[in-house]
């Protein structure tokens, strides 16, 4: 990837637990765009949803880097407002890493509704700032584990989430592997080759949407 | 007294408050109102499934950090709710103003030609919702319920000199933030096989629907206006649909007027 695909872009990258621990996604991601240019505050929350960041919700874990080595958190770790997040970065992209909290992978009935409820709560919260967006949809996991995740209801949540997080443009992950190629620790999180391959291939999709290109400095 | 009364309550509290001011102000204060209702719910949900979390995670044992796995291990955290979200809105569907009170309390809410409905409310599933609508010397007391995933509208109907209620659920499946998601709801006895029919095209957005009925379709984000008609005929005056907004969700209501069926539309607005 040539340097300085994200040059002058400033992003804040909100996502769940794969931002949140030692070794999972934050890290290489946070590199991954800050190599190319971009100036990054990622916040991650464990277990957090879309509705939960329109509040501050108390979750079991999360981590925030900003301009430093990430801290992480335990039980302090909180959503934020997003609105206030946006107010106080003034960002000039905002990157949503979210899917899997919201899948149900252990329900047999979707929640519809409430995902519906939360994904636009979220998207209509953005767009008030006029600040452009984007979702980064789930990867594959692999099937089974403590979190039920199957690859049929990722591909249901990925196809839901494409169709309802616009004006937030939409990343499917899905693309950027085969259903159980990269290996995880628990059917949902990826091991950190797992992580650093989705990391790069998140860097490289964001590059290459107009609306990021046209952010570009 | 359980969520769903408790909710009502709230919303009832808030129309106390609220009920000399303008009608234009009902809708967008409700929002305030209900925001307060919707975070006891996802509250609700959110306490109950985090409970299960923290169940799976004391029988899992799992530790924040792995000693075996270069990756951390991560405390469990449900996926989802316990129940879908659920939803009532309450419609008036005569020619006259009426008010809608909750059990339990005095305030009331005005719906009439201008604001002829409330923004769909967060409810729990299965609970039971339970008010009244009043208009000059009549009544019709609200009991229903809203089955998990459900967006159910309670419309007042003249029944004669009286006032009577219907309620008219659905489960939609249609979510979708590129396309208008428009239903048609006909509830007038007076108009069989009720069509919706676009004005000054040969193109009909809805045929051949049933007396309290309901059906739901998505459109193009297009500004246009309709004509409704009952058994083929033409029925009342063209309805201008306005500029209707990619993602957003609206209802066409065909309801009994003095001597005919007349029809209004609404946005489905979910309070936040």
């Amino acid at each position: 990837m040539a340097a300085g695909t994200l040059a002058g872009i400033a992003m804040l990258v909100l996502g769940e637990s794969h931002l949140s621990l030692p070794g999972y996604l934050m890290n290489p991601l946070y590199e991954d765009l800050t190599t190319q240019g971009a100036t990054v505050h990622a916040i991650g929350a464990c277990g957090a949803t879309a509705s939960d960041w329109l509040k501050t919700v108390e979750v079991p874990c999360g981590a925030d880097r900003f301009k430093g080595d990430t801290v992480f958190k335990g039980r302090a770790a909180t959503t934020s407002p997003i609105k206030e997040l946006i107010a106080k970065d003034k960002p000039n992209l905002v990157v949503i890493i979210l899917g899997d909290t919201m899948a149900s992978y252990d329900n047999e009935t979707f929640p519809r509704a409430w995902a519906w409820q939360g994904i636009t709560g979220l998207t209509k919260e953005i767009a008030a700032t006029q600040t452009p967006c984007v979702w980064v949809g789930p990867a594959w996991g692999t099937p089974g584990g403590k979190y039920f995740k199957n690859d049929k209801r990722v591909e249901f949540m990925a196809g839901f989430l494409e169709k309802n997080v616009a004006p937030c443009v939409f990343i499917d992950s899905l693309k950027f592997s085969k259903p159980g190629q990269w290996a995880t620790v628990d059917g949902q999180h990826f091991n950190q080759a797992g992580y650093q391959a989705w990391s790069a291939n998140i860097t490289k999709a964001l590059a290459a949407l107009p609306v990021v290109q046209g952010l570009k400095k | 007294m359980n969520d769903a009364d408790l909710s009502f309550s709230k919303a009832d509290h808030f129309f106390t408050r609220s009920i000399h001011k303008k009608k234009a102000q009902i809708l967008a204060l409700c929002h305030v109102t209900v925001s307060e209702i919707l975070s006891i719910t996802a509250g609700h949900v959110q306490k109950m499934a985090r409970s299960i979390g923290l169940a799976r995670l004391t029988l899992c044992c799992v530790g924040m950090f792995s000693a075996v796995s270069h990756a951390a291990d991560i405390p469990l955290y449900p996926t989802g709710p316990s129940a879908d979200s659920s939803f009532v809105r309450f419609i008036n569907g005569t020619d006259a103003a009426l008010e809608l009170t909750a059990a339990g309390s005095k305030a009331k809410v005005q719906l009439d030609a201008k604001t002829p409905t409330t923004v769909f409310y967060p409810v729990r599933a299965k609970s039971d919702i339970k008010g009244q609508f009043t208009q000059a010397q009549s009544k019709s007391d609200i009991s229903t319920s809203v089955k998990a995933g459900e967006f159910v509208s309670v419309i007042a109907l003249a029944d004669g000199s009286k006032l009577k209620h219907l309620s008219l659920g659905e489960e939609p499946d249609d979510f979708n933030a590129l396309k208008v998601s428009l239903a048609f709801y006909n509830v007038s006895a007076k108009c069989a096989n009720a069509a919706l029919q676009v004005v000054g095209r040969d193109v009909m957005l809805f045929e051949k629907l049933g007396v309290n009925a309901l059906t739901r379709r998505m459109i193009n984000p297009v500004k246009i206006s309709v004509q409704l008609l009952c058994g083929e005929q033409a029925t009342g005056a063209p309805l201008e649909l306005g500029e209707l907004i990619a993602g957003e969700r609206y209802s066409v209501f065909a309801v009994p007027a003095a001597s005919t069926t007349r029809i209004f539309i609404v946005s489905d607005a979910v309070a936040r």
